[in-house]
């Protein structure tokens, strides 16, 4: 692609902002910032990717994914950012949940242990583990809002604080992974995902291109459940006070 | 031996009290298994105070001591079935009108008494009410009858009693009367109980606990505090009560 096609394409980011100045949406703003930062930050990454992959290196490798984890654990917690210490268990639940599902990807040697391989494969695993992370400590918030007193009613009958949350954790975590299975209902007949998408417009053949997106999405599937799971056991304790206290 | 429950300067704040506090310095001994109503009008803290009790609110000053010990001493798990706080709002967990009873068995891993539960359900009008309908389709007054036997299951030796038969109709508010006037003399159980009915204070009641303005202002005897109130605010709050019948 030229340099030229991609100013070209700002043209639809100029589409966006014209409606909304149009119809007064006010997200001018928004939009502008959303542009730069994406124009930005995938430059960047794809200066990134292409030193590292030339490097071949496995710290950088190391370096990159634990960037990913790193952003991607910030971005999840700022859903729980009244609950302390929220960031580093979603940072332990993300490296799990990457190194279990990589690492089942590596031994059965269904990718090549390559930064080509690895880096793209483990940012979507990451990318869907953060999003069920985000979507968990949304869910928890409505729920022990709403389930306050089911909460405290199971207090007073001397429930600990996992027996006093199960329920509430239950439905928080199945809320959080949902979303995954229903994009793995639908896929192929309402979007083309884009592993798929970007390999066929590369040139591969797209039995090919659809091998790896199932692969990616059965690996989708095992990221939502570990992230959804670690992330609603590691975390369950935090909206609690140290003397068993729902905090307010 | 130490007293069953000692309440030491206990304090809340409250930003919509002129003085910052919603109640201060509040302090009482229960040496002895007893029925202790709290008396005062809305907005005083009666129900904070139960929950500070029950360990859902932290206080803001002050400590209290269940059997010679402060929250610090035991686990919360244990305090709270030590001392259980059935709300004036109850709220009834997801499943049946059995799976409700079932609760405290379920949580501890203990046989569950079916035929007390039976019993206490009878006791409490609810003897044709099916265990397998859904807890959520009850009545208010049913689900408040519900989560008491509930907690009585849980068999604490302190209950603390929001309200728990404002609810109720006027025979099923007696029998409800009867039932935890016959624990406390059978069982010992100490019932430290908000009211707005004094009537019920006055013929249940042995101690009566009054608020008004941010304090304990009254811990009497209920025969004393009913007839010879001390404070100008108790005389004043009884006679409301008396002329609003």
């Amino acid at each position: 692609m030229s340099s030229m096609s991609l100013w070209l394409s700002f043209s639809f980011v100029l589409i966006a902002l014209l409606l909304s100045l149009w119809q007064k949406l006010g997200l001018e703003k928004e939009i502008a910032v959303s542009t730069v930062r994406c124009a930005v930050q995938l430059l960047v990454i794809g200066y990134v990717l292409q030193a590292v992959f030339h490097a071949d290196h496995p710290v950088y490798l190391a370096l990159v994914l634990v960037m990913m984890i790193a952003v991607a654990s910030w971005n999840a917690s700022r859903r729980g950012d009244r609950l302390p210490g929220v960031y580093w268990r979603i940072t332990a639940a993300l490296t799990i949940t990457a190194t279990v599902t990589m690492g089942l990807l590596l031994l059965f040697r269904l990718v090549e242990p390559t930064p080509q391989y690895l880096i793209p494969i483990s940012g979507m695993i990451i990318g869907n583990a953060m999003m069920v992370s985000g979507l968990f400590l949304n869910h928890m918030k409505r729920e022990t809002e709403t389930a306050r007193g089911e909460i405290e009613a199971l207090l007073c009958l001397g429930a600990n604080k996992r027996q006093a949350i199960h329920d509430v954790l239950k439905r928080a975590v199945t809320a959080s992974m949902i979303p995954t299975f229903d994009t793995m209902k639908t896929i192929g007949l309402v979007q083309l995902p884009g592993t798929m998408t970007g390999m066929i417009i590369a040139g591969a053949n797209p039995i090919d291109a659809v091998r790896y997106q199932i692969l990616i999405m059965f690996a989708f599937s095992s990221s939502a459940a570990i992230s959804a799971v670690l992330v609603s056991l590691l975390c369950y304790r935090l909206w609690f006070t140290r003397e068993s206290m729902l905090r307010p | 031996m130490a007293p069953l429950l000692e309440l030491e300067q206990l304090g809340k704040r409250s930003a919509s009290q002129p003085d910052g506090w919603l109640f201060a310095d509040l302090s009482a001994v229960v040496e002895e298994p007893a029925i202790i109503h709290i008396l005062g009008k809305s907005g005083q803290g009666k129900s904070t105070l139960l929950r500070i009790l029950a360990l859902l609110t932290r206080p803001d000053s002050g400590t209290v001591r269940l059997a010679g010990k402060p929250p610090a001493q035991w686990t919360p798990e244990r305090w709270r079935m030590t001392m259980s706080y059935v709300s004036q709002h109850p709220v009834m967990l997801p499943g049946s009108v059995e799976d409700n009873l079932r609760t405290v068995s379920r949580l501890h891993q203990r046989p569950f008494p079916a035929d007390r539960a039976r019993e206490w359900m009878e006791q409490l009008g609810l003897g044709g009410l099916d265990w397998a309908k859904p807890a959520d389709q009850l009545s208010g007054g049913e689900k408040q009858r519900v989560a008491l036997v509930r907690s009585l299951l849980l068999q604490p030796a302190v209950l603390l009693l929001d309200e728990v038969t404002a609810s109720l109709d006027a025979l099923s508010k007696q029998a409800t009367e009867r039932l935890l006037a016959d624990l406390h003399r059978r069982e010992g159980t100490t019932l430290i109980w908000i009211t707005h009915d004094w009537e019920q204070a006055r013929s249940v009641g042995q101690r009566v606990w009054f608020m008004a303005d941010g304090r304990l202002l009254e811990d009497a005897p209920s025969d004393r505090f009913f007839n010879a109130p001390r404070t100008e605010e108790a005389r004043r709050f009884l006679a409301a009560a008396i002329q609003e019948g």
